[in-house]
């Protein structure tokens, strides 16, 4: 499951450097998170970063994207295909 | 305004620098600063024609992140600079942008005369109700009996309330808002750069490190509708979760009543008022506390009232139609003035 920033985001900036797939930007409003790019850091760490440095804990699974481990998996490989 | 083609055409981003953000992660300064650079290009006013000045503080680094013209100026005294600007330079859009420190300590004598004087600036106080810069030590907006570094058996000073002092003080626009309910920031702060007149809003802003949770009731998301009075311009004071609750008025005091308990209706209600004649029902508002009463945000007061800076243009104008163009150098040498004569030409015409 892609993740996503819901509206507690105060734009603080800390989770988009720590992303290994670039998935993180500034929105309008608040930080926004590319589904399409968002592996919950599968293929790169055990843990989601970003989970892991929101100070607010806005980060949560986005449910229009269910998306198993190994669906993860692939689409970090179709990624570092790119 | 100095209106430009570019202005139609400008986004958020134009208004953000290259300069790193320097807050704490978390920090409820970042949600300001997005929206008030989210706000800007709305306004169709010039990038150039908008300042940003600050004084000292966490608050105070703004400026350096917005891409306008600003000023990282005095500690406290950023009110006065910004005012001696709009004086200046009447057509620029002045904003300041300071902290319970800087506004409300060392800067207090200047915030009040911004306030009484409503020049057309917008002032953005960040309360965190702390020092977060020199880490964390008691402000004049922390709470009774709070511990901090310098006060570490609790807090005995009382402190001061913002909207309160700025209505005293006759502010023409007074407003407050939280740093973490992105849509009701955004209507606050767009109230507040549509006033003509000193603008003054409270940011409740969230000190990840030194203060956290000071405002946990009025923001948390489980907790904020049982614990502030949303104010809206000719609507009853309603609030709750259920939106059950209200304030209702018995002679001078104010009280909550359960609607539908005891035959009470939305009717009893208080209705708010904005534009009110006298100041008395912000100030009643804005002495509202929590637990005995829900924390208000939104806008106390709005009055248009003229500005200083208009009234110095039709000052100006009046001088030129009744006295001409004014010549500076025949200024300095009129009036009570004499000349000193050096001891050589006094020697020769002394008798």
């Amino acid at each position: 499951m892609a993740l996503m920033i819901n509206d507690t985001c105060v734009n603080c900036a800390v989770c988009e450097p720590e992303c290994p797939n670039g998935a993180i930007s500034a929105g309008d409003s608040i930080f926004v998170i590319d589904p399409d790019k968002c592996t919950e850091c599968v293929g790169y760490f055990a843990e989601s970063q970003c989970l892991d440095v929101c100070p607010v804990e806005c980060i949560v699974p986005n449910p229009q994207r269910p998306e198993t481990r190994e669906q993860l998996q692939r689409k970090f490989e179709q990624l570092l295909a790119i | 305004m100095n209106a430009t083609a570019e202005t139609t055409k400008l986004t958020k981003k134009d208004f953000e620098s290259d300069q790193d953000v320097r807050w704490c992660p978390g920090c409820g300064d970042y949600m300001v600063l997005a929206q008030v650079q989210h706000l800007l290009p709305s306004l169709g006013i010039a990038r150039e024609n908008f300042v940003f000045i600050s004084g000292i503080g966490c608050s105070s680094r703004f400026p350096y992140y917005m891409n306008t013209y600003g000023m990282h100026s005095i500690h406290g005294r950023a009110p006065a600079i910004a005012s001696g600007l709009k004086l200046a330079r009447p057509e620029l859009s002045v904003w300041v942008v300071t902290g319970d420190g800087d506004a409300l300590a060392i800067g207090g004598n200047h915030f009040i005369h911004a306030m009484r004087r409503n020049f057309d600036l917008k002032i953005i106080l960040l309360n965190n109700r702390i020092y977060g810069l020199t880490k964390g030590q008691y402000s004049p907006t922390t709470e009774l009996g709070k511990k901090t570094k310098s006060t570490p058996m609790g807090s005995i000073d009382r402190p001061f309330n913002p909207i309160a002092l700025a209505l005293g003080a006759g502010a023409s626009f007074v407003a407050r808002t939280v740093d973490n309910d992105l849509e009701h920031i955004r209507k606050v702060l767009a109230r507040a750069a549509l006033h003509k007149g000193t603008a003054f809003v409270e940011v409740f802003q969230n000190c990840m490190v030194f203060n956290d949770g000071a405002y946990g009731a009025v923001t948390d998301k489980a907790t904020r509708h049982d614990a502030r009075l949303v104010l809206e311009h000719g609507k009853p004071m309603v609030f709750g979760k259920q939106k059950d609750r209200g304030i209702r008025l018995r002679g001078f005091e104010p009280e909550v009543v359960q609607l539908g308990e005891g035959g009470v209706t939305e009717a009893d209600l208080l209705v708010h008022d904005e534009q009110g004649a006298n100041r008395a029902l912000a100030c009643l508002l804005s002495e509202f506390e929590l637990p005995r009463f829900p924390v208000p945000i939104g806008v106390f007061r709005a009055v248009t009232e003229p500005t200083y800076d208009e009234r110095n243009a039709q000052l100006q104008e009046l001088a030129r139609a009744t006295k001409g163009r004014g010549d500076l150098s025949r200024l300095l040498s009129s009036g009570d003035t004499w000349t000193i004569e050096s001891s050589e030409t006094r020697s020769a015409t002394w008798p």
